[in-house]
């Protein structure tokens, strides 16, 4: 093993030791201050959950890590990658590990949130550890979009009951929350995030395809991490669902939708961590089934059955992992009769495998005992359905060991690393003892269902040898389901149209075709963008314009706009600005760029005789130096332009569609323009002006007049500035000049 | 003097940079070592104004209207602090890169004094001639690199932005014919005198000059042509500093100015900022260059900020704050990264996806959660949707774009030569501080708060 997998190993068994320290001595947990403004606390607690979690998370991890250590330098000697991958691997199983105790034992929703989302971001990444291959980089994103998405509503719902209860920590929350509208919507938006997380119809399509990444990584993606997160948080927050019945029945739905889609499909794959991948949204779908039944046994059923299926999955895809690297093949069609060559797999998955099918004397037989003393104690009906999908289990987990280990043998096995058997006969022993000694594993769940409901929960577990109903169920769930493996012909056809309609019409057709139509419509949107100058300026004035006319109209006018009167001696001015309006106008005709210069140069003059005649000699003064200086500037530059080109310019067409519109623009901006002057002139001269205080404050400042004080004294810090302004703008020419290298 | 310090520092730094040759790299250190010292400069400022309340000053010694007036309060030093920082990066990771032209480094200096001077003026007129120094330095700034595109895109930025100027020129003078003062706390007292229907005009012409700033559907038209074209650090200058003064602009005046008017047209604001969301990620979304995405990102983003802003109160002004911090953060982080190649560099690039998505352990995600919070509280359940559904949209479109880039064998960032190692670590570090405001919280958080605080004219 290299060194990142000792490191990792090491750091994983660690990690599971002091999780059981934790919860013997019943550690106390940690609680810092994190955010006060909004009352964030760094608040941990091994409660029986966060325990439960912690253990599957490092147990599982230490399982994982030291497979890993083998499996991982073959997978990218396979890629020809370099050994240095292998550390990204490790970091992000670590990652992986570490967020997920985090999620399980924090106990400030916000908190919680984080680490939801860094088991999206470890898992994003080790989906994707395959990035120069397509299939994975779409997986990642669809497990991320999908995931991550989902999880907003996590954040709402949280941000719904903070709203309502001004707090973030789930302990306040639980003493706090009464039965009603807010928290159901809570709930239900949590809860949704949850299933989407745990891969539940509607929202199943992503774990399929999640089976890009590496085999170890599945095999801690489904039983200990991201997957199992999703129900983690059903039980966290069940405090919240089980005050609607509503939500719980919706929960039941989706679980058995899950179950039946899961384990249908399941019965059609032919790739082994295909197969694996539907029976873990099948799986998922009895917790949820479990969790909606609720009550003491539904909750400690739904705790026990994680633990129970986290041992016997992560033991099957660590098989299909070694299977396909001694035989080269993934296909059950293209593999069988392996037991010959690999007993010890054989045995491990055997066990893991019989787990799963809740056979005597492995763990899974309880987990299935308690499922369906849940149906039982709920209604005939759902006793019914829980029988099918345990026999569907039975076939289909019986259908791949079969499929694999027995009959003839057809790839060739070469030998495989002890490291990638090792773990998965240990967890196959997990399930055995389990069966034989399910006290402690029971103890856990127990544990785990007393932070669920809030009261201590005591279920127990024994083999009874009598005829009561959870028994026979289990004697008719094998049943069929070995009269379906027996006669595949039956169902095959009937299975298979399934799983073709799910393909057809399912949830991954309606994500791949709204990412499709997303990316065509933003190219269809982006073609209509605006490209060229004057259309993006009328994007500008039409837009402007037209706010304005809506702050007119949604305001009352009444007298909010006079017409000022006219007397004798203002004939004048009105006729210099009807030249300076004229003017204006006009310089919109002009094709010659020296006739154009000389109308608006016209309009300036004209604006300097108002200025005139309105009081302001000195103004008018500069206005009429500014004009003809920029007059006689453009005049040089036109004479130090190519002839040729300003007569190509000057003969240049106006497009047909532009000869209206461009008016159009203007007016419109003229019209808003002018409607906010009029508004402001509208309102008598205010009395206290600041300029009264500038003309009887000049002589404090020294000056002589009234301008030269605001421009170098009242004002001076914004003279100072526009001439900076000017000077940046010949430093912006002279870089022009040279090209942008100023030298 | 502790309000001066700010503004001379860049100044008379400027000034000496404009007569020094800006590619030599004593010169660009120089500039960068003159900027910290205006960070520095601020970053006492800010502690006095966080502590003992706000800072204020009127030039020459005249009374308040007669002088310029300037102020420090806790949402100007907050937009200062930030401004400085993203310049002093920006201009950093410029001088390792190795400066192209002379006057960059001064052009650098003169936009921080146009940019820590609209922060800092309590004066309306004032406002505009820093905004002015802004806008004239970056106008050139996005020439920089002298090729033709960049010249062309800083033709339509300049000949754009130009016009918002003029627009917001207009709305000076009438705020001045109606209230006779050009001193902002004075304009905001008597214009609540003045008739709704003149003010309200007044205020939509400011909107819309804030609005080509910020790049606000419709007025963005400008804004993807002109990030995508220029070099990442300008681009980094423009969405992480610049970019400042639409959000600061419609804060201090929307909340400060016109509050009437803001409360008045709050609906409007809200369609607007959903439209600029949903058209930013749409646009955003089947872009092929990691620049053009970011630069319709940065379109989207600013729809957080307004709709924040429309929802108001301490709840939704601080939403806005902190969001508009974020957001300048993320695009410097994305812009930046995306000039780069090499190791550390997706990475970093990630770090600013997952803070713009809003997904922890990235700062971005308290941004989000303010955002969310705000509309919440203001219980609206089509803007909660509305606002998850443009989270959504941005989800796919930054990862699709980020898989695109670093992911696909063959993908811009997997060939060609690693980047020098300085400049990576510059921008990882970037990356570090969004995961490390994202990791603690509590220093953005209460910094937007007081800032709101300032808004609503809480406790001074």
């Amino acid at each position: 093993m290299s060194l990142p997998a000792r490191v990792s190993a090491a750091l994983a068994a660690l990690a599971f030791v002091l999780t059981l320290a934790g919860w013997w001595s019943g550690s106390p947990g940690i609680d810092l201050p994190w955010a006060p403004s909004l009352g964030l606390r760094l608040s941990f607690e091994l409660d029986g959950l966060g325990v439960l979690y912690s253990l599957l998370a490092t147990g599982i991890g230490f399982a994982v890590v030291l497979y890993s250590g083998a499996y991982v330098p073959l997978h990218l000697e396979h890629q020809q990658r370099p050994h240095r991958d292998e550390v990204r691997f490790f970091g992000l199983l670590l990652l992986f590990m570490v967020s997920m105790v985090g999620l399980a034992t924090a106990r400030d929703l916000i908190l919680l949130f984080v680490f939801w989302d860094l088991t999206a971001i470890a898992s994003y990444f080790l989906i994707g550890y395959d990035r120069q291959e397509a299939e994975a980089r779409t997986a990642a994103l669809m497990a991320l979009v999908v995931t991550g998405v989902t999880a907003v509503l996590l954040l709402i719902g949280t941000l719904v009951l903070y709203a309502e209860y001004g707090t973030f920590s789930i302990p306040e929350l639980v003493a706090s929350v009464e039965p009603g509208g807010t928290v159901t919507l809570a709930a239900t938006l949590m809860a949704l995030a949850g299933l989407a997380k745990c891969a539940q119809v509607p929202f199943h399509f992503w774990l399929p395809r999640a089976m890009a990444a590496p085999s170890p990584v599945s095999a801690y993606l489904h039983a200990a991490a991201m997957v199992a997160a999703g129900v983690f948080l059903l039980g966290r927050i069940y405090p919240f669902l089980e005050t609607s019945e509503l939500l719980l029945d919706g929960l039941v739905v989706v679980g058995f939708a899950s179950m039946f889609v899961g384990g249908i499909v399941a019965l059609t794959r032919d790739r082994l961590k295909q197969l694996l991948a539907y029976s873990t949204v099948s799986q998922y779908g009895y917790v949820v089934v479990l969790y909606g039944l609720g009550d003491t046994v539904g909750v400690v059923g739904a705790s026990f059955y994680v633990i129970a299926h986290a041992l016997a999955k992560s033991a099957l895809f660590l098989t299909a992992g070694a299977v396909a690297e001694a035989t080269g093949e993934r296909r059950l069609s293209e593999l069988g009769g392996l037991r010959r060559a690999m007993p010890a797999l054989a045995l491990g998955s055997g066990l893991a495998a019989a787990g799963l099918a809740a056979l005597p004397l492995t763990i899974g037989f309880f987990k299935d005992e308690l499922f369906f003393q849940a149906g039982v104690e709920r209604s005939p009906g759902i006793a019914v359905l829980t029988i099918l999908g345990a026999a569907l289990t039975f076939a289909y987990i019986g259908r791949f060991w079969i499929g694999v280990f027995l009959g003839p043998t057809r790839a060739p096995a070469h030998r495989v690393s002890a490291l990638l058997t090792g773990p998965v006969v240990a967890l196959g022993g997990l399930v055995l003892v389990g069966g034989l000694l399910p006290e402690p594993f029971v103890a856990l769940a127990n544990a785990a269902a007393e932070a669920s409901l809030g009261a201590a929960a005591s279920v127990d577990v024994f083999y009874h040898l009598d005829a009561r109903a959870e028994n026979l169920m289990a004697l008719s769930a094998y049943a069929i389901g070995a009269a379906a493996l027996a006669a595949p012909r039956v169902w095959r056809a009937a299975a298979e149209t399934c799983a073709r309609l799910g393909e057809r019409l399912g949830p991954e057709r309606v994500y791949v075709a709204t990412i499709r139509s997303l990316n065509e419509t933003s190219d269809r949107i982006h073609g209509i963008e605006v490209r060229d100058l004057r259309t993006r300026i009328a994007a500008i004035l039409v837009p402007g314009g037209l706010l304005v006319l809506l702050g007119l109209l949604a305001t009352p006018t009444a007298g909010a706009y006079t017409v000022g009167s006219l007397d004798r001696g203002d004939t004048a001015l009105v006729l210099v600005l009807a030249t300076a309006a004229l003017a204006a106008i006009a310089t919109t005709l002009p094709r010659q760029h020296l006739t154009l210069l000389l109308v608006a140069a016209s309009v300036g003059f004209s604006l300097a005789v108002v200025y005139a005649f309105l009081g302001g000699p000195d103004v008018a003064l500069v206005a009429v130096l500014v004009e003809t200086t920029l007059t006689l500037l453009f005049i040089g530059v036109f004479a130090l332009m190519p002839r040729a080109s300003l007569r190509r310019l000057a003969a240049l067409r106006t497009p047909p569609t532009r000869r209206w519109r461009d008016p159009l623009v203007g007016a419109a901006a003229a019209l808003a323009a002018f409607l906010v002057v009029w508004g402001a002139l509208s309102r008598p001269s205010v009395g206290e002006s600041v300029a009264e205080e500038h003309v009887r404050l000049t002589p404090d400042a020294h000056a002589k007049d009234v301008v030269t004080a605001i421009l170098t004294d009242f004002r001076g810090l914004d003279t100072l500035g526009e001439i900076t302004v000017v000077a940046i703008a010949f430093f912006g020419i002279a870089t022009l000049l040279r090209r942008g290298r100023l030298s | 003097m502790t309000l001066v310090l700010p503004l001379a520092i860049p100044w008379f730094a400027a000034v000496a940079l404009a007569a020094l040759d800006g590619r030599r790299p004593a010169v660009g250190w120089a500039a960068v070592a003159s900027l910290a010292a205006a960070l520095v400069a601020t970053a006492a400022l800010a502690i006095r104004v966080w502590t003992e309340g706000p800072v204020e000053t009127v030039t020459g010694g005249w009374p308040v209207g007669v002088g310029i007036t300037l102020r420090a309060d806790a949402l100007s030093v907050l937009f200062s602090l930030l401004t400085l920082a993203v310049l002093v990066v920006c201009l950093a990771h410029e001088v390792l890169s190795g400066i192209e032209s002379r006057l960059f480094p001064a052009l650098v200096a003169f936009m921080t004094v146009g940019l820590t001077g609209l922060f800092l003026t309590g004066d309306i007129f004032s406002f505009y001639v820093f905004f002015e120094i802004a806008m004239v330095s970056a106008y050139v700034i996005t020439g920089y690199g002298g090729r033709p595109r960049q010249i062309s895109a800083a033709f339509v930025f300049a000949v754009v932005n130009l016009l918002g100027s003029f627009v917001f020129l207009i709305a000076i003078a009438a705020t001045y014919h109606v209230t006779g003062s050009l001193e902002m706390g004075q304009v905001a007292e008597r214009i609540a005198d003045v008739e709704p229907s003149t003010v309200i005009l007044i205020a939509v012409t400011v909107f819309v000059a804030f609005g080509v700033k910020l790049g606000l559907f419709p007025f963005h038209f400008w804004l993807p042509v002109v990030y995508a074209s220029v070099r990442p650090a300008v681009a980094a200058i423009l969405s992480g500093a610049l970019a400042n003064i639409g959000t600061y602009g419609v804060l201090r005046f929307g909340a400060d100015v016109f509050p009437r008017e803001l409360e008045f047209s709050a609906s409007a604001l809200v369609v607007l900022g959903v439209i600029t969301i949903l058209y930013g990620a749409m646009q955003a979304m089947s872009r092929r260059t990691a620049p053009e995405v970011i630069a319709y990102s940065s379109i989207g983003q600013v729809g957080y900020v307004l709709i924040a802003l429309a929802i108001g109160g301490p709840i939704g002004y601080a939403a806005a704050v902190l969001y508009a911090i974020l957001n300048s953060l993320n695009k410097v982080l994305l812009f930046l990264a995306s000039g780069l190649r090499g190791w550390l560099v997706g990475a970093a690039f990630f770090v600013g996806v997952i803070s713009v998505a809003g997904i922890p352990p990235a700062a971005g995600f308290f941004g989000k959660l303010e955002v969310f919070r705000a509309a919440i509280e203001d219980a609206s359940v089509t803007l909660v949707a509305l606002l998850f559904l443009g989270g959504a949209l941005s989800v796919v479109y930054l990862l699709q774009i980020y898989q695109h880039v670093y992911w696909r064998p063959g993908g811009v960032a997997a060939g060609g030569e690693a980047s020098p190692v300085v400049l990576r670590a510059l921008t990882f570090a970037v990356a570090l501080v969004v995961l490390a405001l994202g990791l603690w919280p509590e220093p953005l958080l209460a910094a937007s708060r007081a800032a709101a605080e300032v808004l609503v004219g809480g406790p001074e």
